[in-house]
């Protein structure tokens, strides 16, 4: 113990010389305030949030907004866990290579700001504290991601949001339409097919040692209330939480289903522990005795399509399931 | 909560014949009255669950009359997890009861020898290696890791060598092995997923499969227990009188080590680890042990406990979806319901056993001089002065000292401005946490004169952790004063608890440790509960609360912690003589006239206040407070004169290292305090408890 003490004294005065001075940029030369059009808005949490001007050096701490700022041309230059929204947002990829900030939870303060950005963009999700400091740093705007009432005006906002403090309402405008026209468009192709006011069950389901629990998306889900858009029942009927709506079952829950349920889900190639409806399920005899599987009504739909992303995700979720649905 | 909790507890005397106990009958009716039980909870779990499938249908289907769903409901999932559950009791009943039997220990089980940690770490390795392994494989791998585990608590703390020892071995593995999967759950998310909602116990099951695999693994080892029943009887009458009756003693205590590490392996692959069983279930047969003679054998005490085991996690399976409905319980891990019953029988139990085991190996007396304690304060002043100013150059961005000259002269450019306001409040959390906790350990084990006793062992911390929980999930928008006098509040008042129940008869080694494990335990399995419950989808907010964490923390959130640790240091300057008396012995300060309860109340109310302030500054950071005024004893004697300002710098170094490799390993990702304190702490402990061997 001694020793290693004694050690580590010796290893730290020998640092302390070496790193003694130097900086690593020059001191400030405080004044340099961009005088162009300043942009005042309010985000989701009611904060008042001041900009320069539209911003273009952003930086984002979840998927869904992240989603969104590719969606309105404007590409991220931090992204918290890069690699994780390359798994799970396909439907919206990544024009360019962002850095990676750190976990979505708990991003890095120092990578955040050593990208010097121009604008933050968090989720109420983030802890408060975390967002206090990210203040320091940059102008913040949190994004109410889910608070369980109207998720698809909600989402339509967010991006509309994110638009004005990008400067890029032309281009949310163009995702609005575009999105009621793919609603539109998936209800007409439903309706043509008789599938209108089908019972649908979409959920996503993980395996943990051999226990599967699946996760119903509620009717009060961004999904669930994207499935009654287009014209579809939700045949859920365990209680979603407070924001997301998400509801938590196993297998026998799958039993109060209706039984001419169309069954979907969305699973991962690169995640084998959320798929269990092909492999942990498939010999189950509670799953195989299920009225729909029986009839062959499970849907595995593409992978990538992030289902609390943004009007992107969407759209390729309605062509995703009207696809299954009308095939 | 506590009421329903120890329903099973009367079950025993409910059961108890009106006749006069004669040996035999009577424990053939209790025994008679535990199989009842189990066979009625049995029944109630298995027409519980999400579908709609009531005690009708399941009826009918057990009677063949049931339409081909409802069938398949209960054939594939009811009754699998029935099965699992009586499985997983029994066989760990049976564990912590022969555990306890050849270690001469009440508190020896697959939770306090570390076994269910090191099958858990184990696991995680495989999962983080990306090895995908078929259900018997990764119990073999489980086997390994949960025996190694058990083998290095039993060689540290030897065999009936007095229980103090153990739980010191074991809690510390415990921790220390717990902290390294969670770092490896958050350094590869990926393939370790699912992990950590295993890690809580559950025994849902998809068919039979599982058990089916499991189950020859289990009658092995509970055959060979049963065949080596009367052996271990022999070794209860002592080590000689064992060998006199020609028992080899060394080669029976191995092999039912093996075989106990063999079962609780199962237990754990089956059904990840059930706290808490193992060591509840034998001690609920031991006063049936004391009435009726029949059960003071191995050969009947190791199925009474076995049966009392599964009737535990049923009756917690059957208590937990009766409470919250099928649907909510789907996401409740039955080993929660466990700890927090197992929490509740620990807490009485410790209440009950007579404390006969003497102090823990005193520290050795050693008198180092003067020259060597101002050396010791130098070089660790040094070394922390060097951590700091590493801790604030060093991160994702490296900086030089100069932008520190800079930022501190208010005239540092954009980035480090921003770099320095989020670090240097980081850093000064670790810094404030770290001496907190030191000093509030070294507080706490002088006052009650026990080497175990820390604040995170005695569940204070983990109240402070509960208290800051509830107070985060009701009101979102709670500020750092809030927050400190939320995990204040929740201290106090386990802290009011724990010594409380722990005063009776003095602060007894045991039953301080006990109860305070006890409460610790409770309180992570009520923080687990209540996030899931009201958060299901914040897994972060759970694990920055019990592995602690200095994510996000800014100056006025060290400021708290800054005040505490300044009125502590200023008491326990002042009041250093009265320290070493009480740390003495009980007679020696009362010969000289020292009036001992307001003291002590002082100095536990003080140690009670830092580590609450430390808590709401860095989440639960364990080991600080036991290992901090360990090594200080060691480097510089007993007189706390010395030992507070070497622990207290041993602490706020710890934890400062800790910061320090959280932040930067696995950068930009981060790694809690906590998790790198255990890690760092553990090697460190454990080496204590090798030196301090005789």
């Amino acid at each position: 113990m001694r020793r290693l003490l004694l050690t580590a004294a010796a290893t730290t005065a020998a640092a302390l010389t070496l790193a003694a001075c130097g900086t690593t940029e020059p001191a400030a030369d405080k004044t340099e305030k961009k005088a162009s059009e300043a942009i005042t808005l309010k985000d989701g949490k009611g904060t008042e949030v001041k900009l320069d001007g539209p911003a273009t050096k952003v930086v984002a701490t979840e998927w869904n907004v992240v989603e969104s700022l590719v969606s309105l041309g404007v590409d991220p230059v931090g992204v918290a866990d890069v690699k994780g929204y390359k798994t799970w947002d396909s439907a919206v990829p990544l024009e360019n290579e962002p850095k990676d900030i750190g976990t979505r939870g708990e991003p890095s303060m120092d990578t955040v700001a050593s990208l010097a950005p121009d604008l933050i963009v968090a989720t109420t999700d983030l802890s408060p504290a975390a967002v206090k400091q990210l203040r320091e740093v940059a102008p913040v705007i949190e994004v109410t991601s889910a608070d369980g009432t109207g998720q698809i005006d909600r989402m339509l906002e967010n991006v509309d949001l994110i638009a004005r403090a990008t400067g890029t309402t032309d281009r949310a405008k163009s995702l609005r339409d575009g999105f009621e026209a793919k609603v539109a468009e998936g209800r007409k192709a439903l309706a043509d097919a008789g599938m209108a006011g089908k019972d649908i069950a979409f959920a996503d389901g993980y395996v943990a040692s051999n226990q599967v629990s699946i996760r119903p998306y509620t009717a009060t889900s961004l999904i669930g209330e994207v499935n009654e858009a287009v014209g579809l029942k939700n045949a859920w009927t365990v209680k979603g939480d407070e924001a997301y709506g998400l509801g938590a079952t196993d297998v026998e829950g799958l039993t109060k289903l209706p039984e001419d349920t169309q069954f979907a889900y969305i699973g991962n190639d690169d995640d084998p522990s959320a798929t269990p409806f092909t492999g942990e399920l498939a010999k189950n005899s509670v799953w195989k005795s299920l009225p729909f599987v029986k009839a062959g009504d499970v849907h595995r739909l593409d992978d990538g399509i992030w289902m609390f992303g943004g009007p992107g995700s969407m759209e390729a979720y309605i062509d995703a399931v009207v696809g299954a649905l009308t095939k | 909560m506590a009421v329903t909790a120890t329903e099973p507890a009367t079950e025993p005397t409910a059961a108890r014949p009106s006749t006069v106990p004669s040996s035999r009958s009577g424990a053939a009716a209790v025994t008679a009255g535990i199989v009842l039980l189990v066979a009625v909870l049995a029944v109630v779990d298995i027409t519980q669950g999400t579908a709609s499938v009531g005690p009708s249908e399941v009826f009918k289907a057990l009677t063949g009359r049931a339409d081909a769903d409802d069938a398949s409901v209960v054939v594939a999932s009811r009754l699998p997890r029935m099965t699992a559950g009586l499985l997983v009791g029994a066989v760990l009943g049976m564990a912590g009861s022969v555990l306890q039997a050849v270690s001469r220990n009440v508190l020896a089980s697959p939770d306090t020898l570390a076994v269910n940690a090191g099958s858990y770490l184990a696991l995680g390795l495989a999962g983080a290696t990306g090895l995908s392994l078929p259900m018997l494989a990764s119990s073999g791998i489980a086997f390994v890791g949960g025996l190694a585990a058990a083998a290095v608590v039993l060689g540290l703390s030897g065999l009936g060598t007095g229980t103090v020892r153990l739980v010191l071995a074991g809690t510390a593995l415990m921790l220390g092995l717990h902290s390294m999967t969670q770092a490896l759950l958050l350094l590869f998310p990926e393939q370790t997923k699912g992990l950590y909602e295993w890690n809580q116990g559950s025994i849902a099951q998809n068919g039979f499969d599982g058990v089916l695999q499991m189950l020859p693994i289990a009658l092995i080892g509970l055959v060979g227990l049963m065949l080596t029943a009367r052996r271990v009887d022999a070794l209860a009458l002592g080590e000689d009188a064992a060998r006199g009756l020609g028992v080899p003693v060394r080669a029976t205590r191995v092999t039912v080590v093996v075989l106990a590490a063999l079962l609780s392996a199962a237990a754990v692959t089956l059904a990840g680890p059930i706290g808490f069983v193992g060591l509840c279930a034998p001690a609920l047969v031991r006063p049936l042990a004391r009435r009726f003679r029949g059960f003071a054998r191995s050969r009947t005490a190791m199925p009474a406990a076995a049966l009392t085991g599964a009737a535990l996690v049923l009756g917690s399976d059957v208590l937990l979806r009766a409470l919250v409905g099928g649907d909510r319980a789907v996401s409740v891990p039955t080993g929660v319901v466990t700890s927090l019953v197992g929490a509740v029988f620990l807490v009485a139990m410790a209440l009950r056993v007579r404390d006969t085991a003497g102090a823990g190996a005193p520290d050795r007396l050693r008198i180092p001089g003067r020259a060597v304690f101002l050396a010791t304060v130098a070089v660790l002043v040094v070394v922390l002065v060097g951590l700091v100013i590493a801790a604030v150059l060093v991160g994702d961005s490296k900086l030089l000292l100069g932008d520190v000259v800079n930022w501190a002269q208010g005239r540092a450019g954009r980035t480090v401005s921003f770099v320095l306001d989020t670090r240097v409040p980081r850093v000064l959390a670790a810094l404030g946490a770290g001496a907190a906790l030191a000093l509030a350990g070294t507080l706490v084990q002088a006052v009650t004169r026990n080497p175990l006793a820390e604040p995170n062992v005695l569940g204070v911390t983990g109240g402070g952790a509960l208290g800051a929980v509830i107070l985060v999930t009701t009101v979102p928008a709670a500020g750092t004063w809030g927050v400190a006098g939320a995990a204040f509040a929740g201290s106090a008042v386990t802290a009011v608890l724990v010594f409380g129940l722990a005063a009776r008869g003095g602060f007894r080694q045991n039953r301080l440790v006990l109860v305070g494990i006890g409460v610790a335990s409770g309180t992570a399995a009520l923080i687990s509960l209540l996030i899931v419950l009201t958060d299901p989808f914040n897994a972060n907010k759970a694990l920055t609360w019990l592995s602690g964490s200095t994510y996000g923390r800014t100056m006025p959130d060290v400021v708290p912690v800054a005040l505490a640790l300044l009125v502590g240091i200023g008491v326990a300057v002042a009041r250093r003589t009265e320290l070493d008396l009480i740390s003495l012995d009980e007679d020696t300060p009362r010969l000289l006239g020292l009036r001992l309860a307001p003291g002590r109340l002082g100095f536990l109310v003080l140690s009670v206040v830092l580590s609450a302030t430390a808590v709401a500054c860095a989440g639960t950071i364990g080991f600080v407070g036991l290992v901090a005024p360990h090594a200080a004893r060691a480097l510089v004697g007993r007189r706390h004169v010395r030992v507070v300002p070497v622990a207290i710098l041993l602490g706020a170094t710890l934890v400062c290292a800790a910061d320090l490799l959280g932040r930067t390993v696995i950068a930009p990702a981060q790694l809690g305090a906590g998790l790198m304190t255990a890690v760092i702490g553990t090697p460190y402990f454990l080496y204590l408890l090798v030196r301090s061997r005789r």
